[in-house]
């Protein structure tokens, strides 16, 4: 099972896919900070002064991190980014969905969906987009298993 | 026979490049902190952020509100339903001038009859609110008494169509002071008359978050048109496209 989980077909496969999807999520923010400073501001869980050095920063780190992938570049150090992103954008959902507080995302675009939806339709994508996180967070593991240094070399 | 490889390829690199896993760990936010720096030097305006400009107030923060209920004054007949089909007693029409250019204007035939009422008289401050928020009825009042009308949403959404007349000053934009600067400057309100402050209604918080900064500023009679822009268009009153000239 380890060897399967390691092998480089796979983590190839898996690096580009993860890599893809953060790109595809960061490109949105960078184009429009104001947008997603919004989108973090409508959690509710962040202090005022972090949510514009957040709303700037954070998009590079995902493009970052994401094109590190698909080219196969620093690959652990980027998914260890990642895996905390994703770790933190689990966290922030579920608090909010715990809380009956329904917010729109901010993954993949920084306007709200044009299309009016209820509270409780909002609450369902939320954790829909929860268990696409945890997927994500999968795929991040099997990369860092498979990049794992071996022990011979850390001894 | 193997060629020599090309120069830049031998080309060592400005400064040694991390190799160990906490050098790359903590490089990558660092690349993306200049990355950032750079980008936002250079975008548009309305696509920028101050890195420590207003911060905005989380709801818990924010004043409390109060729903406008306002008192029928000396000259005002009652209740009323006022729309473009019916502006309702006392009240103009249509007092403000017609847009030039990209304008919508209102169906209803349009009258110029000066204000029968004051904008302060009918919405008096409340000592108890500094902002407070009204009806789509009270907007219209309050839109055919003069009272400026200050749009929070982006610039975006501001030129594809607004109020007529209405002055943009988007929240999560950097750059609100300046505008607000100018606002003051053309339009020298005080800080007891009325303000119409509005958004994209339903859900949208921007309206509020703009009272906030305005109540910092002094401003003490803050009119929060609840439903917004999408309820204003809905009714079929004046809007306009583009910039203010």
């Amino acid at each position: 099972m380890m060897a399967l989980l390691r092998h480089p077909w796979l983590t190839v496969r898996t690096q580009f896919v993860l890599g893809a999807v953060f790109v595809l999520a960061a490109i949105p923010k960078i184009l429009d900070p104001p947008g997603f400073a919004k989108a973090i501001w409508n959690y509710q869980l962040f202090p005022g002064w972090s949510l514009h050095p957040a709303a700037l920063t954070l998009p590079w780190l995902e493009l970052l991190c994401g094109l590190a992938l698909c080219l196969g570049l620093w690959t652990r150090a980027a998914t260890a980014w990642l895996t905390l992103l994703l770790l933190a954008f689990v966290a922030a959902l579920s608090l909010n969905l715990a809380r009956h507080h329904p917010v729109d995302c901010g993954c993949f675009q920084t306007q709200a969906s044009a299309k009016v939806k209820s509270e409780a339709e909002r609450l369902s994508d939320m954790r829909w987009v929860i268990l696409r996180d945890l997927a994500l967070l999968a795929l991040a593991a099997q990369i860092l298993i498979a990049t794992r240094p071996s022990r011979s070399l850390t001894t | 026979m193997l060629k020599s490889p090309h120069p830049l390829l031998k080309a060592q690199p400005l400064m040694p490049l991390p190799t160990s896993f906490p050098a790359r760990f903590l490089a990558l936010p660092a690349l993306a902190l200049g990355c950032a720096l750079v980008a936002n030097a250079f975008a548009r305006q309305d696509r920028t952020l101050t890195w420590t400009g207003w911060v905005p107030p989380t709801a818990r923060e924010a004043p409390a509100l109060v729903t406008a209920h306002p008192e029928p004054g000396p000259t005002d007949p009652g209740p009323s339903t006022p729309g473009p089909a019916n502006p309702g007693p006392g009240l103009p029409s249509h007092p403000r001038p017609l847009p030039t250019a990209g304008a919508q204007a209102p169906k209803p035939a349009l009258a110029s009859a000066p204000p029968a009422l004051d904008a302060a008289a009918r919405f008096p401050r409340s000592p108890s609110a500094v902002q407070r928020e009204i009806s789509s009825a009270d907007a219209w009042d309050a839109y055919r008494l003069q009272v400026p009308f200050l749009d929070a949403r982006r610039t975006a959404e501001f030129l594809e169509g607004h109020v007529q007349g209405a002055w943009s000053v988007p929240v999560w934009e950097a750059g609100p002071e300046a505008r607000l600067t100018e606002f003051e400057a053309r339009v020298n309100p005080q800080p007891q008359a009325p303000l119409v402050l509005y958004c994209g209604g339903g859900g949208c918080e921007d309206s509020h978050l703009l009272a906030a900064k305005l109540v910092a500023l002094g401003y003490r009679n803050l009119l929060i048109y609840r439903d917004g822009y999408p309820d204003w268009t809905a009714q079929g009153r004046p809007t306009q496209r583009g910039a203010r000239p």
